[in-house]
C-alpha cells in the first residue's frame, strides 16, 4: 500500500517537471514584443562592433557575446 | 477574379453598394448621398474580400490554402498575414480545448448535408478521423508542415476576418458611419447620426423572414446556424457542425446563435463555438459573459 | 434572451486578446498570393564612424565601419563588412616614471634619423646583422611622467564576409571569413555555427567555431624574449594562431523577455608578446638603472561565461548582460553591462543610457617593474592592461527614426580605468602615479537605412 502511494508520488512528480520544461517559452501569436527590432539580442551591431573593438585593446578580456573583437594587432 | 459592384440608395443619406464574394452576397452600407463615394468605398471593401477569397480559399487552386493542402508534408513558409490567421487558428483551437479545428474539413468527405437522409458509416468517420487534428500538423511560425492527407480549411475564420479587414480599409479612408456585411457576418465602425443600425436575423424555420431584430451600433457580429445545412434521420437533426473528437456532427445545438462582440472575427468564433457546445449552447454564452441570441 | 450581465470569461478573454493581434497586422497590398518563401528583402545598410580620444596626449583614432546585410528570401543571408581605423598618439611603453628624465629609443617609428644622425647598426648574438633596424628615434620623458611612444600611428583595413542560411525546417548554419591588414600585423580568420530551434522556436542551440592566423611583423624587428633594451632586435615575422569554440543557449522566458547564454573557450598560441612593450629594471633605490623587452608566455587559454537579456517593459527595453572570464595567464575579469532604450515622441525617438562596470587581476607575470636585484623572470610585462584594474563606462545614445527603414543615432561615451597598483614606496619613486588611469571618451554617429 505505502509502496504504491510512493510510486504514484514519484509519478506525479516527473510529470509536474516534464510540464514545467515544456512550459518555458511562449506561443508563437505572443512574439508581438520580442518581434520588435529594439528586441533583437544584438539590436545595434555597429556599437558591438566598436565596442568589442574598443575593449580588446584596453582590457585582457575579449569576446563573450560572440568572437569579439580580434583579429587586430593592438593586444 | 473581380466581379460587379452594385450601388444603390437605400435612404436620403444612405447608400448600399453590393456584391458577391465567398458565394455570398456582400453589402457595404455608407451613411452618405454621395453615391460616387459609395463606389469607390465598396470598391475598396469589395477588393479587399475578393483579395482574402482569392488567397485563402480552399476551392481555388493558386491559394495558399490550397498550396498547403497540396504540400505532401513538406515543410512552407507563410507569409506575415497567412501566419497571423494561422496563429489565431492555433490560439483558438487551444482555448476550445481543441473543439476548433482548422483540419477539420476533411469529415465533410463523409457527410453532405443536402438535406438527404444518409449517415456515414462507423468505418468510414473513424478513417476520416486520422486525417484530422491541429497537433498532429507542425506550425513552427512562420513554417508549416502538413502531413499527407491532411486538409486545412479557414472556412471557419476567412468570412468574418474579411469583414473586419474591409471595414478597417473602408474606415481608413472616411468619417461616415460603414457597415460591411459579408452573408450575415458584419462589422460598423460606429452608428449613423440617426441612430443604431437595425439589424434582422433570419427565423431558420420560415424563409427569410427577419423575426429578430437587433440594435447594433459598434463592433462586430456574427450568426452560426444550420438554416439550410442539416441531416434529418428517423427525427434526429444533425447539423453541419461536425465534433471533431466523434467525427459526428453536434447533436442538440441551438439552430442558430448569433453574437455582437469587438470585432466580426471574435463575434464569429464565439457563435462557432458556442454551437460545438449542443445543448449547453447558451449555457456558455452566458458563463462567457457573450452578448449573444439564440434561437431553437 | 439578451443579457444585461456581461463579464467576460476567460475564454472570451482569449479570444478577445487573439482576435486582436490578428487585426492589428497591417493592412496587406492588394496582391493576391504570395508565399513569403522566395522574398527578397531590400540591402540592409548599417556605417557608424567614431572619434575615439585618450586624454593626456595618449591615443586617438578614426574608425569608420560599413555593414552590409542582404536577404536573398527564405533567411539565406549575406553579409559583408567593411572597417578602417587611423590611430595616432602615445602608447605607454610600460616604463615607470621616474624623478629623473628618461631617454628611449623608439622601435615602433618610421625610419627617422638618430638624434646624432648616425644611423646605428646591431648585430644580434648569432652575429647576423639586422637588416630592418637602418636608424631609431631617440626621445626623452620629463620627471614623473609616463614613458609614451609617441611616434606610434597605424592603419587598419579590415574585411568580413559571411553566409548563413537554414538547414531543414529547424536548423541555421553560418559561414564566416575575416581579413586585416595593418602595417605591422596581418590577421585571417575563419568561423563555422551551427544552431537548432527547439521547443517551438522558444529555445535555441548553436554551436560554433573560430579559428585565426596572425603574422606579426614589428616595425624595427623581433626583439629577443627579455633581453636588454639597448641590445635587441632581429628581423622577421612571427605568426599567432587562435581556436575557439562556442556554446550558446538562447531561451524565451516570456513574452517580453529573452536571454542568451554564451560559454567560451579559446586558446592562443605563438607569438603574444607585445614587440614594442618594455619593462623598467629598478635599483634598491628606485632609480631605473636599465630596460628590457617583456616576453610572455607562448600560449594562453580563456573560458568566459556570458549572460545577456532583454526585456521589454512597456515600451522601454533594457539590455543587460554580466560576463565572467578566467585566463591561464592567472587574470580574471567580470563585467557588468547595462542599457535601457527609452521611446520619446511616440516611436520616432528614443535615449539610451549606458553603464559598463568591469574589473579585471593581473596577469602572474605583470609587474609595474623588476628588481635588479633580483633575478630577471622568464616571464614578464608591464603592459597596464595585463595589470589588476577597473574600469567604467558612462555613455548616452540619441536615435532618431526618418522613417521605417532609416534611423540615425548619436552616441557620447567616457571611459575611466583605474590601476589598483599604481604607487611604490622606494625612494626614488616615492609620492609618483607609476600607472596613471586612463581616461578616453568617444562620440559615435550611426547610419541605418536600406537600400
Amino acid at each position: 500500500m505505502n509502496c504504491r502511494l510512493i510510486r504514484i508520488a514519484v509519478c506525479g512528480l516527473a510529470l509536474a517537471s516534464l510540464a514545467g520544461c515544456a512550459s518555458v517559452g511562449i506561443k508563437p501569436w505572443e512574439r508581438d514584443i520580442l518581434a520588435r527590432p529594439e528586441m533583437a539580442l544584438d539590436a545595434n551591431p555597429i556599437d558591438t562592433a566598436f565596442d568589442e573593438h574598443i575593449y580588446f585593446s584596453k582590457e585582457a578580456a575579449s569576446g563573450g557575446r560572440g568572437f569579439g573583437g580580434g583579429g587586430c594587432g593592438c593586444n | 477574379m473581380a466581379g460587379d459592384l452594385a450601388v444603390s440608395m437605400r435612404a436620403a443619406q444612405l447608400c448600399a453598394a453590393t456584391f458577391t464574394a465567398m458565394s455570398c452576397p456582400c453589402e457595404v452600407l455608407i451613411e452618405t448621398a454621395d453615391a460616387q463615394a459609395a463606389r469607390r468605398l465598396g470598391a475598396v471593401a469589395a477588393a479587399e474580400a475578393w483579395r482574402i477569397e482569392a488567397k485563402f480559399s480552399r476551392y481555388r487552386p493558386d491559394s495558399i490554402i490550397s498550396r498547403i493542402n497540396a504540400s505532401g508534408g513538406q515543410p512552407m513558409l507563410l507569409d506575415d498575414e497567412s501566419a497571423s490567421l494561422l496563429d489565431f487558428a492555433a490560439r483558438c483551437h487551444e482555448l476550445s480545448g481543441g473543439a476548433f479545428d482548422v483540419t477539420s474539413g476533411v469529415l465533410r468527405k463523409a457527410w453532405r448535408f443536402d438535406g438527404s437522409g444518409k449517415v456515414p458509416d462507423q468505418v468510414t468517420v473513424d478513417a476520416l478521423l486520422q486525417r484530422v487534428g491541429f497537433g498532429r500538423l507542425s506550425w513552427n511560425p512562420p513554417h508549416i508542415s502538413l502531413p499527407q492527407g491532411m486538409e486545412l480549411d479557414f472556412g471557419g475564420i476567412g468570412k468574418e476576418y474579411a469583414v473586419d479587414r474591409a471595414l478597417a480599409l473602408v474606415a481608413m479612408q472616411c468619417d461616415v458611419a460603414v457597415l460591411v456585411n459579408f452573408g450575415g457576418d458584419m462589422a460598423t465602425n460606429h452608428a449613423p447620426a440617426t441612430g443604431p443600425w437595425s439589424v434582422g436575423v433570419e427565423r431558420p424555420d420560415t424563409d427569410r423572414e427577419a423575426r429578430l431584430l437587433l440594435d447594433f451600433a459598434a463592433g462586430g457580429m456574427a450568426t452560426s446556424g444550420d438554416t439550410h445545412r442539416y441531416i434529418e434521420v428517423d427525427g434526429v437533426r444533425y447539423g453541419h457542425i461536425l465534433d471533431v473528437k466523434t467525427g459526428f456532427p453536434v447533436v442538440g445545438a441551438p439552430r442558430s446563435v448569433t453574437v455582437a462582440a469587438g470585432s466580426c472575427v471574435e463575434a464569429g468564433l464565439m457563435a462557432t463555438l458556442a454551437m460545438l457546445q449542443g445543448v449547453r449552447a447558451e449555457n456558455f454564452l452566458v458563463e462567457q459573459g457573450a452578448q449573444h441570441w439564440c434561437l431553437r | 434572451m439578451q443579457l444585461t450581465k456581461r463579464v467576460p470569461g476567460e475564454l472570451r478573454l482569449g479570444l478577445m486578446a487573439a482576435a486582436c493581434a490578428l487585426l492589428v497586422q497591417p493592412a496587406q497590398s492588394q496582391e493576391a498570393v504570395t508565399l513569403a518563401s522566395d522574398d527578397e528583402k531590400p540591402l540592409q545598410v548599417d556605417a557608424g564612424v567614431l572619434y575615439y580620444k585618450e586624454s593626456a596626449g595618449r591615443i586617438q583614432s578614426y574608425d569608420a565601419i560599413v555593414t552590409l546585410r542582404k536577404d536573398f528570401g527564405d533567411e539565406h543571408i549575406l553579409g559583408l563588412n567593411g572597417a578602417y581605423d587611423s590611430l595616432s598618439g602615445g602608447s605607454p611603453t610600460g616604463a615607470v616614471p621616474t624623478k629623473a628624465a628618461q631617454t628611449f629609443a623608439t622601435p615602433s617609428g618610421t625610419s627617422l634619423k638618430a638624434t646624432n644622425g648616425a644611423p646605428v647598426t646591431y648585430t644580434t648574438s648569432s652575429g647576423r646583422k639586422v637588416a630592418q633596424l637602418e636608424t631609431v628615434t631617440v626621445y626623452t620623458v620629463s620627471t614623473g611622467a609616463l614613458p609614451l611612444d609617441t611616434g606610434f600611428h597605424d592603419q587598419r583595413v579590415a574585411g568580413d564576409l559571411s553566409w548563413s542560411q537554414p538547414f531543414e525546417q529547424n536548423n541555421h548554419v553560418a559561414l564566416g571569413g575575416h581579413l586585416s591588414h595593418e602595417q605591422d600585423f596581418q590577421s585571417i580568420s575563419g568561423n563555422a555555427s551551427f544552431s537548432r530551434d527547439f521547443n517551438a522556436k522558444n529555445t535555441t542551440l548553436g554551436l560554433s567555431g573560430n579559428a585565426e592566423f596572425d603574422k606579426v611583423s614589428p616595425v624595427g624587428g623581433v626583439p629577443v624574449f627579455g633581453s636588454d633594451y639597448t641590445q635587441l632586435l632581429k628581423g622577421g615575422d612571427r605568426n599567432k594562431q587562435v581556436t575557439g569554440g562556442q556554446l550558446g543557449l538562447t531561451q524565451v522566458l516570456a513574452r517580453n523577455w529573452i536571454t542568451q547564454l554564451n560559454l567560451s573557450y579559446d586558446s592562443s598560441s605563438g607569438y603574444l608578446t607585445d614587440p614594442y612593450k618594455i619593462v623598467s629594471v629598478i635599483n634598491t633605490l628606485g632609480v631605473a638603472t636599465g630596460y628590457r623587452y617583456e616576453s610572455r608566455p607562448e600560449s594562453r587559454s580563456r573560458r568566459s561565461i556570458y549572460l545577456g537579456n532583454k526585456v521589454a517593459l512597456g515600451r522601454t527595453v533594457l539590455d543587460i548582460s554580466l560576463r565572467h572570464g578566467t585566463d591561464d595567464w592567472g587574470s580574471s575579469n567580470d563585467t557588468v553591462d547595462a542599457r535601457y532604450r527609452i521611446p520619446l515622441l511616440g516611436d520616432d525617438l528614443y535615449i539610451e543610457p549606458h553603464l559598463r562596470y568591469y574589473q579585471q587581476t593581473a596577469a602572474d607575470f605583470y609587474s609595474l617593474f623588476v628588481s635588479s636585484a633580483a633575478a630577471i623572470p622568464t616571464y614578464l610585462s608591464a603592459d597596464p592592461r595585463l595589470a589588476a584594474f577597473s574600469a567604467k563606462t558612462v555613455g548616452f545614445k540619441v536615435g532618431m527614426k526618418l522613417d521605417q527603414d532609416n534611423e540615425v543615432s548619436v552616441r557620447i561615451e567616457a571611459y575611466k580605468q583605474d590601476a589598483k597598483v599604481h604607487s611604490s614606496t622606494l625612494a626614488g619613486l616615492s609620492g609618483l602615479d607609476l600607472n596613471p588611469s586612463l581616461q578616453s571618451f568617444i562620440c559615435q554617429l550611426n547610419w541605418r537605412f536600406n537600400y
